[in-house]
């Protein structure tokens, strides 16, 4: 099913850019590689690895090994309309219906041999222990071999050696699964690549923050956190350059992503993943743009390639999810002020012990500095109880408070 | 070294209390009990452990003794965001997160080695005096004391070698992890002979219980009086939380308490990479060996490490043919009380 899903998806988007071959294509070229990344993992014909959020994807890739955090896979399900059959089937299958959405679609998908086999899984400690314990299971059912890499809350002391050592191990890991030695010139080719992409996705984000946005509230979303699985590779490359000449021609050419762009908006963490009504309220009812979401920032140094363990590993431990509620919380005051944002919704994806449990916390912090927080309650993957007209009311009413500030 | 600075607070069976002792603290278990008022919700979210929001009403509901400071273990999401809800509340008490991997093998106990060094230094800087290696043995000492006397008298109670109750055993366990080290042995002997005479379960079927948090000593007279006769378990206010600590110089004092508490019994939260999903075996092969009939296993709502592997847990206990029943509560003994008719019944099918 998956499979002709994205195979689908490939042919139909390449047709599309085929048809307007000079124009950046930005958003399109993005959803060309993510249903590329699709069809690889599930065509049966690559070392397939499941991974964790915060895996090193490029050292993966230079390895020759299609890896992918699991979560995308119950994205994807979401984004297809089918995700209520393997929730249904997780739930049945003993799994409890408060865990995070993405995992139980996963595990529901997999109990139902719908989930390609890897040769392998990494699980990684960041972003959540319900990201871990999927891991577990999966490794379990499929009856394959297991690396944990424990990605340390901060940089301190010997935290950065320590998980360079494991990404290192690591290496020696994957080798013995696939019956190849690295190649250091791949990985450093790899490296490179996630350095161009970086220094892109870079001036990508800067030119998001323009006021009024070149980004229409879609052009990025699931950006950051995706383009994670492309590091390393050409079409990152590619796929970057083209969302920074697209985004640098509409500044120029004072062509906003979204005209008559009213309120400026952060999403917190995850987006909703099925199609909802909310983002058309947002973008048509009440021209409110959200020009960032959390994740869509760099926050790691370029990657040394003399010396890539110890750059791979800053980089995993610099993601925002990591450490404390402080960390994050000058993260998105960050955001904040360089988006020049007026107020940021959060979805408090329930299942999410982390984000949502941060919540209260984050709520006060973006207060400090005068960004009023919506706080939803929602599950971004399961439309099943998806409460419309309630959420619509509150998004009125938080639309409203921003319009009298104004 | 005495432990007459105060007391010093911890929320996860994987702290390092000998440490704590070592600078002259006495470790106060912050157990998910009492009738503080139910306000963590609002800071944190409803979706959270009941055991990490009942820590956090205390700490609002100032249900604690003075505190010097806080010793959090990064054990699982929960633990994170009550470490950094708990630092919103109680500004005014020092606090420590040590990280804690997920994993047991070499590099992790190098790694956690490194993290009971930054408590060392923390409790030093609390305490205004450096804690040294003397001082840590003699906790390490101290501890284990404790450890042998727990798992001695753990395992005649359970194999009804005392008249000691369980729920007598649990207040103990409830004892040493609440007040000092030095005097619990003493205490314990007299709680001990206080309720020698004629507690114990006498008849029951045998049962093994295990999960993570159940403190409240009366839970386990609900088990008894629902037919039960408990023989073993696996919980983290209970016998996982004592594993003495290797004290032969072959390695680093430290790195011995480190190992010793990454090695111990695991909670669900700790993966062995070797054999993922083995909790339930572990649970089964323990339960058999005592000659448990059945085994009862309590979870508390929202917990992903337990909630996750239910499925698998249960799933092995079925092929094993082993009877489990699985009980969701969150943390109060209300909750267990809800459930009693669904003991019962489980108790008369293992007669
Ligand atoms: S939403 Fe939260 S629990 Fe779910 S995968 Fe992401 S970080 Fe983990
Ligand atoms: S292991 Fe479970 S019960 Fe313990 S703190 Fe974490 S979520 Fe709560």
């Amino acid at each position: 099913m998956m499979l002709q899903y994205f195979k689908d998806l490939e042919s139909g988007i390449a047709a599309k850019i085929k048809e307007n071959p000079d124009i950046p294509n930005a958003r399109r070229k993005y959803a060309l590689e993510v249903s590329r990344l699709g069809t690889r993992l599930y065509s049966g014909e690559n070392s397939v690895a499941w991974c964790g959020v915060t895996a090193p994807f490029d050292l993966l890739s230079a390895m020759g090994v299609t890896s992918c955090f699991v979560e995308f896979i119950g994205a994807m399900l979401a984004s297809t309309g089918a995700i209520g059959t393997f929730l249904d089937h997780a739930e049945h299958s003993g799994y409890a219906s408060d865990i995070c959405g993405y995992h139980r679609s996963v595990l529901g998908s997999a109990k139902q041999g719908l989930m390609p086999v890897p040769d392998f899984l990494i699980a990684t400690s960041c972003p959540c222990s319900g990201g871990l314990a999927v891991m577990e299971n999966l490794a379990e059912m499929f009856k394959k071999d297991l690396f944990v890499l424990h990605i340390p809350q901060d940089e301190s002391g010997k935290n950065v050696k320590y998980l360079a050592d494991q990404i290192e191990q690591m290496t020696g890991f994957v080798s013995a699964h696939t019956g190849r030695p690295i190649d250091e010139d791949a990985l450093r080719m790899a490296i490179e690549n996630t350095n161009l992409a970086r220094e892109l996705m870079k001036e990508v984000f800067e030119l998001a923050s323009h006021v009024p946005s070149p980004t229409n509230g879609h052009d990025l979303s699931n950006f950051g956190i995706v383009m994670a699985l492309l590091l390393g590779t050409e079409a990152g490359v590619n796929i970057s350059k083209a969302y920074r000449d697209e985004f640098a021609a509409r500044n120029r050419e004072m062509k906003p992503g979204m005209p008559g762009e009213k309120h400026r908006l952060m999403w917190i963490q995850n987006r909703i993943q099925f199609r909802s009504p909310l983002d058309k309220l947002l973008r048509e009812q009440y021209r409110a743009n959200i020009v960032v979401d959390e994740l869509n920032s760099i926050t790691w140094e370029p990657i040394d390639p003399d010396d890539p363990y110890t750059g791979l590993a800053r980089r995993a431990i610099s993601i925002p999810f990591n450490g404390t509620i402080r960390r994050r919380v000058n993260h998105l005051q960050k955001l904040a002020l360089s988006y020049k944002i007026d107020g940021a919704i959060n979805p408090c994806h329930r299942g999410c012990r982390q984000g949502a449990g941060a919540r209260g916390l984050i709520s006060e912090g973006l207060k400090e500095i005068g960004i009023p927080v919506l706080n939803l309650e929602v599950d971004v993957v399961d439309p099943r109880d998806f409460a419309e007209a309630q959420l619509s009311t509150r998004i009125e009413a938080f639309i409203e408070m921003l319009d009298a500030r104004t | 070294m005495s432990d007459n600075k105060g007391y010093i607070g911890f929320a996860c069976a994987y702290t390092p209390l000998p440490i704590i002792y070592a600078a002259g603290y006495t470790p106060y278990r912050i157990l998910p009990m009492g009738d503080s008022p139910d306000q963590a919700g609002h800071i944190l979210h409803d979706n959270l452990c009941p055991h990490i929001k009942r820590i956090l009403d205390r700490a609002m509901g100032n249900d604690l003794p003075d505190l010097a400071g806080m010793v959090f273990m990064n054990s699982c999401d929960a633990m994170r965001r009550l470490a950094d809800a708990w630092h919103r509340v109680r500004p005014d008490i020092n606090m420590i997160l040590i990280d804690l991997p997920a994993t047991t093998d070499e590099i992790a106990v190098s790694f956690f080695t490194g993290e009971i060094s930054k408590l060392i230094d923390a409790v030093s800087e609390w305490s205004g005096k450096k804690t040294g290696i003397a001082d840590i043995e003699y906790g390490i000492l101290l501890y284990n004391q404790i450890s042998d006397f727990m798992n001695e008298l753990t395992e005649k109670t359970y194999g009804g070698k005392t008249n000691t109750s369980v729920s007598v055993l649990q207040k103990l366990f409830n004892r040493s992890v609440t007040g000092s080290p030095i005097s619990f042995i003493e205490d314990a002997r007299r709680i001990l002979s206080e309720n020698e005479q004629g507690k114990a379960t006498k008849g029951g079927v045998p049962v093994f219980l295990f999960g993570h948090v159940l403190p409240d000593p009366e839970a386990f007279l609900l088990f008894e009086s629902s037919g039960a006769k408990i023989i073993g378990d696996d919980l983290c206010t209970g016998s996982r939380f004592f594993n003495p600590v290797a004290t032969d110089g072959k390695k680093g004092i430290v790195e011995n308490l480190a190992e010793s508490i990454l090695l111990r019994p695991p909670c669900a939260r700790t993966i062995d990479i070797t054999m993922p999903g083995k909790i339930g075996n572990v649970m089964i092969s323990k339960a058999k060996k005592i000659g448990a009939h059945g085994a009862i296993c309590h979870v508390v709502k929202f917990c992903d490490p337990y909630l996750s592997r239910m499925p698998s847990i249960r799933e092995e206990f079925r092929k094993a043919g082993m009877p489990l029943l699985v009980l969701e509560g969150d943390c109060t003994l209300r909750s267990i009380g809800q459930q009693q008719t669904r003991i019962e019944a489980f108790i008369e099918m293992l007669r």
